[in-house]
């Protein structure tokens, strides 16, 4: 699989860098195309569970960017109920071939941590975060208790 | 001695600059005379000069001219015997610049002469206009005496002046500023003519403007010597070193000579570096490299000029201009008829001409420009290419206006003229002369925007070599070729460019189309005009198809295929009385409810003998009475569309399924499958047995990101069922129906004979060609480490596995890096476009040739119009839009909503486009219509005018907002921040504030749609 020289230094990197935020990676041998792996937030309401995402990488990479989509369920404003994730870092607009595959799950990390409810993929769920953070926070919650996977314990 | 000094002071006298000439002999240092005293003597002697004197330096002048030419050209005389002379055979082989200094030293050596003069015209001067004069003979020495006089002013002439010599005598006292070879013509430069604009202006009289302008401009041999470059270039070694050579020239010691020599030697070096061979560039070659745009108007002299001299109210002169341009052209059709028109003479005249920035205004638009539009389309077509190139490099502001004149011109003469069937516009020059010099726009458009070099263009028969197993194809496609010959333009072979090279024109290619022209042309007698121009005496605009609307080509090329149909009848007519049994027409026998099936098992027999698909269509369906007359096959098209795009398209399958089982067929499933994975796009990603069907029979691939197909480079299929679909293709255009297929641009390219390039990827594939571009665009050194690309590349098939393919050999050891990434990107995109479906496309374009090889196709459309030829034009139905929108937040009846589609609604068509633009990314419609584009309308809020901080960060909305909030700030509208609608490309989600009126809506809206066309081009 040499043709992939730069996914699988990629892999190698963010193995050997421990990031605490996403782990558990599991990439397929027959397949470096695509990689699952485990984010688990900090920041309320989400600190109470992690969720499994899914990256497929296209053949082109790097010149054609990755998609994401979460495969665990998740109350947030900017994830809709497919588990489709508007990430700007990898639109097509603002992809950069040199963007690093961990800099791309760090902006991921971050917007699970904060929403950005400007740019909603679901209007109800964006307009509950701005008026009535009170609600929202419990909903998430009870969703993320409800849905999620468990934490890893360290 | 005194005599010597005379001779070199008129060379002096000679040159244009003083300073030029103080540097000269200040190198030339071992020269006892200083600088001081030569100009002194040449003052002195200058006011003294009487005619004699001048006709003495003259004559010294041209004897050194004619040893020079002697040594370089010889006498002539195959007999000769002087070894100075190359005719003998015994002289050596020199430079010029030998040639130059040996013939100074023959000179103070006076060494033998001989007696005939050479032969060939002096080659001392690149300008053919100049070289008239040099000619070493008696007769000119005379004519220099005529001129000398002029020259000089004061001095009294009894030789009658060849022409009046007001502007050298009135505005040049000084005849040092002249050129060393314009004597006896009047001619201006910028100096003159601003020497003459103030002279009027005080003494309040034009008429020495008006009588200044009427000369040069009335004589094409005044014009040509008028505003020419005055840098060295153009000065022959021999005058240069003239110019450097100490006074005494008979007593010039040999060191003296030899340095001379080694001087103009570095200069000459460091010339032609320069111009890159200027000689090889008179004779104009098909060489694309050879580029053959130098041109000797000093341009930027010339316009500076003509703007001091437009400053003067234009009624002053403008009769005396026009009238003068009108002799002109009287004169350059005298020449032109001729064989006088020697290219680099009249070009000067042409290109001076075309600079005058009043030449689409009232008297010069309807009087001098339809007659120098006449002197133009006669020029050879090598001088057009010429001209065509100098336009290209050095005149690029002018081509817009030029053409807007010529645009002007054409319309004015179509509305104003009465024409009939006897008397159309083909006959009237006033039209076809602009339409000819705009083709030399055309092309000079073309060279001055961006090209692809040719050796992109597949030459016809590296393409007939494909093993098509398709019966009689060698006789087909030889046909093919030799009728594809004749297609291309004298103009294009001479520039060696073709309109598939062009990547970007100047102008873009739209502006060309003449509308009133097109309304007013009779296709079919112009269709006959061009089918008897064997003789180039009928005009045609099927020749300069570039005027013509795409709506009046398809009438040419309609005639054209109704033409070849009925000979083709004709045909099988005689040779059923011979006795061979033949079908007049391409009969398909189809059952309604068997539409696609049938038609494709038809075609398939019809591809056994290729000239069947020349016939006249027609097609009966089974027990059916409709008898065809064109009505009956129209209605067969219409059903195939409806039966491809047939929205319950899962009943179809189904069929297909069961077909595909019983019978095994899958030939003519390939070709549905083909359709209905364009149909439906979408739902192949939901539906599971479609996907099987799809995959199973995989020809094309279909790409999600643009909604068009390509071919399948994994396919299994043979090459006859992509040649199949290539008939199609090509039937639909023959019998002039529209076919809703998506193929990407580059695939109409290809067809028309041009390989895929980088730059098609943008369409082709805009994501991948963006990141490529990144790549080409990222300088940094650690390119290697972060990109860890070698030339190694992995695609996927329809399946999902994975393959790779190393773009040359060794490719998986060779890393992408700062040097060789150009080469990369090139080869990846000959990959993916060319080579990867080489063997399909080849097939395919193979079957769309058996239908159009012999049709003027090439000759009258451009891919980007062939595309509108299959598919028509962008069809933006946006009720369709509003049908299928959904809502989150809204309702179809929310007053917003309501007000949204009003607003859409009553939008100009470029606002519609742009509104898609920004809401899904893409301006294209697509498969199935707008109503396939799953649009959300999202409530973003209530309406506030709260300022917002956005958080989203690369986001295009989020940048579009900062931008219009800037903009508004800067117009001090009446809030500061607004909210403005935004989108979600990634979903075709656009996000709407809930505005509390209708205006407000619009505004914002009508802001947020532009600001993105803005935003999306920085």
């Amino acid at each position: 699989m040499a043709a992939t020289r730069r996914l699988q230094k990629e892999l190698q990197d963010i193995r050997c860098s421990g990031l605490k935020s996403f782990r558990d990676i599991q990439v397929d041998d027959s397949n470096i195309l695509s990689w699952q792996g485990l984010i688990v937030p900090d920041n309320s309401p989400y600190n109470k569970g992690a969720f499994r995402i899914e990256i497929l990488f296209p053949a082109e990479y790097p010149f054609k960017p990755p998609k994401i989509s979460f495969k665990t369920k998740i109350y947030h404003p900017n994830i809709d109920e497919k588990g489709q994730v508007c990430l700007p870092i990898i639109s097509a607009e603002n992809w950069k071939p040199a963007t690093k595959t961990d800099q791309v799950i760090q902006a991921l990390v971050a917007l699970v941590n904060d929403p950005e409810p400007e740019h909603p993929l679901r209007a109800d769920l964006a307009e509950e975060f701005l008026k009535d953070r009170k609600k929202f926070v419990k909903n998430a919650e009870e969703y993320t208790k409800k849905h999620s996977e468990k934490r890893p314990s360290d | 001695m005194d005599f010597q000094i005379t001779i070199v002071l008129y060379l002096y006298s000679m040159t244009s600059k003083d300073k030029e000439y103080g540097t000269g002999d200040g190198e030339a240092s071992s020269n006892p005379d200083s600088v001081e005293s030569v100009q002194k003597r040449s003052l002195s002697s200058k006011n003294n000069s009487s005619e004699g004197e001048t006709m003495k330096r003259a004559a010294a002048k041209k004897l050194i001219e004619r040893y020079f030419f002697q040594l370089i050209d010889g006498c002539g005389n195959p007999k000769c015997d002087n070894e100075h002379c190359a005719s003998s055979g015994k002289a050596k082989k020199l430079t010029r610049n030998q040639a130059a200094a040996q013939a100074i030293r023959l000179f103070a050596q006076e060494a033998r002469l001989c007696d005939t003069k050479p032969t060939k015209v002096p080659k001392t001067h690149d300008n053919g206009a100049k070289g008239e004069n040099d000619k070493a003979t008696s007769e000119n020495i005379s004519r220099d005496e005529a001129s000398g006089a002029v020259a000089a002013p004061s001095g009294d002439s009894d030789h009658p002046q060849v022409l009046p010599n007001k502007v050298a005598s009135h505005s040049v006292a000084d005849t040092t500023q002249r050129g060393p070879l314009s004597k006896d013509i009047p001619y201006i430069t910028e100096e003159k003519l601003i020497n003459i604009l103030e002279t009027c202006k005080r003494e309040s009289s034009y008429s020495l403007l008006i009588r200044t302008l009427g000369e040069v401009y009335s004589s094409t041999d005044s014009l040509s010597k008028s505003f020419i470059k005055q840098d060295a270039s153009s000065v022959a070694p021999l005058d240069s070193m003239l110019e450097r050579a100490p006074l005494d020239l008979k007593n010039m010691k040999k060191e003296d000579v030899r340095m001379l020599e080694g001087e103009m030697d570095k200069e000459i070096d460091s010339q032609e570096v320069e111009e890159g061979g200027s000689n090889s560039r008179k004779i104009g070659t098909n060489n694309l490299l050879d580029k053959g745009d130098d041109v000797s108007v000093d341009l930027l002299s010339l316009r500076r000029a003509y703007q001091a001299l437009f400053e003067v109210p234009g009624s002053v002169f403008e009769s005396a201009l026009v009238n003068a341009l009108t002799t002109l052209t009287m004169e350059l059709d005298v020449r032109l008829l001729g064989d006088a028109g020697r290219g680099p003479d009249l070009l000067n005249v042409f290109v001076i001409v075309a600079e005058l920035p009043v030449l689409g205004t009232s008297e010069y638009l309807e009087v001098a420009l339809p007659k120098l539009c006449r002197a133009a389309a006669r020029l050879p077509i090598v001088a057009q290419a010429r001209l065509a190139r100098v336009w290209a490099r050095h005149c690029k502001s002018r081509i817009k206006t030029l053409l807007q004149a010529l645009q002007q011109l054409v319309t004015l003469r179509v509305i104003s003229g009465v024409f009939t069937r006897d008397y159309c516009v083909n006959d009237e020059e006033g039209v076809t002369a602009p339409t000819k010099v705009m083709k030399i726009l055309y092309y000079a458009s073309m060279l001055a925007g961006e090209l692809d070099p040719p050796d992109l263009r597949q030459e016809e028969s590296e393409d007939n070599g494909v093993g098509v197993n398709v019966g009689s194809s060698e006789n087909l496609s030889g046909r093919g070729s030799a009728s594809r010959q004749r297609h291309r333009d004298p103009l294009g072979l001479e520039l060696g460019v073709d309109v598939l090279d062009s990547r970007k024109p100047f102008i873009p290619f739209s502006e060309f189309y003449n509308e009133p022209l097109s309304d007013a042309i009779e296709m079919d007698k112009d269709y006959a005009y061009y089918k008897s121009d064997a003789d180039q005496r009928k005009f045609s605009f099927m020749n300069y198809s570039f005027i013509l609307t795409p709506a009046t080509k398809t009438l040419g090329l309609y005639y054209d295929n109704r033409i070849r149909m009925y000979s083709e009848r004709r045909m099988s007519f005689f040779q059923n009385v011979a006795g061979q049994h033949t079908n007049p027409y391409l009969r398909l026998k189809v059952k309604r409810d068997h539409i696609i099936d049938d038609t494709l098992v038809e075609l398939e027999m019809a591809m056994e003998n290729p000239n069947d698909l020349k016939k006249q269509l027609v097609v009966e369906f089974e027990g059916e009475q409709g008898i065809d007359e064109g009505g009956v096959s129209k209605e067969f098209f219409q059903l195939i569309v409806e039966e491809i795009f047939n929205p319950d398209y899962d009943d179809s399958i189904t069929r297909l399924m069961v077909q595909m089982v019983i019978e095994s067929v899958y030939l003519t499933l390939c070709v549905a499958s083909f359709f209905f994975m364009q149909a439906n796009p979408q739902e192949h990603f939901n539906s599971v047995h479609f996907s099987r069907l799809y995959i199973f029979l995989g020809m094309f691939t279909f790409q999600q990101e643009t909604g068009t197909v390509w071919f399948n480079p994994t396919s299994f299929e043979s090459d006859a069922q992509f040649t199949l679909i290539g008939i199609v293709l090509g039937l639909a255009i023959y019998n002039n129906i529209i076919l809703d297929v998506h193929f990407p641009m580059v695939v109409y390219r290809k067809l028309m004979g041009k390989k895929g390039t980088f730059h098609d990827l943008e369409e082709w594939n805009p994501t991948l060609y963006t990141g490529l571009k990144e790549l080409l665009e990222y300088e940094e050194d650690d390119i290697e480490e972060t990109f860890v690309q070698t030339f190694r590349i992995c695609y996927q098939d329809v399946f999902g596995s994975t393959f790779f393919h190393e773009l040359k050999e060794g490719g998986d050891q060779i890393y992408v890096n700062q040097e060789n990434k150009r080469e990369f990107v090139d080869l990846y995109a000959d990959f993916l476009l060319n080579k990867s479906v080489e063997k399909q496309f080849k097939a395919f374009r193979h079957g769309f040739q058996m239908v159009t090889d012999e049709s003027p196709l090439n000759l009258l459309f451009r891919p980007e119009e062939v595309e509108q030829l299959v598919c028509g034009s962008r069809n933006f139905d946006f009720n369709e839009l509003e049908e299928a929108t959904e809502y989150d937040g809204y309702t179809d009846d929310s007053p917003i909503i309501k007000y949204f589609w009003e607003i859409v609604h009553s939008m100009s068509l470029e606002s519609k486009r742009k509104l898609l633009q920004f809401a899904t990314g893409s301006d294209r419609v697509p498969v199935g219509g707008l109503s396939k584009l799953k649009l959300v309308i999202a409530r973003n809020g209530p309406d506030s005018d709260r300022g917002r901080q956005e958080t989203g960060g690369g986001d295009r909305a989020f940048a579009l907002e900062t931008l219009a909030l800037l903009s508004t700030i800067v117009w001090k509208f009446s809030s500061v921040f607004q909210k403005l609608p935004t989108a979600h490309t990634c979903f075709n989600v656009l996000m709407l504030p809930e505005y509390e009126s209708k205006e407000k809506l619009n505004d914002r809206l009508l802001k947020a749609i532009n600001y993105s066309k803005g935003f999306g081009m920085l």
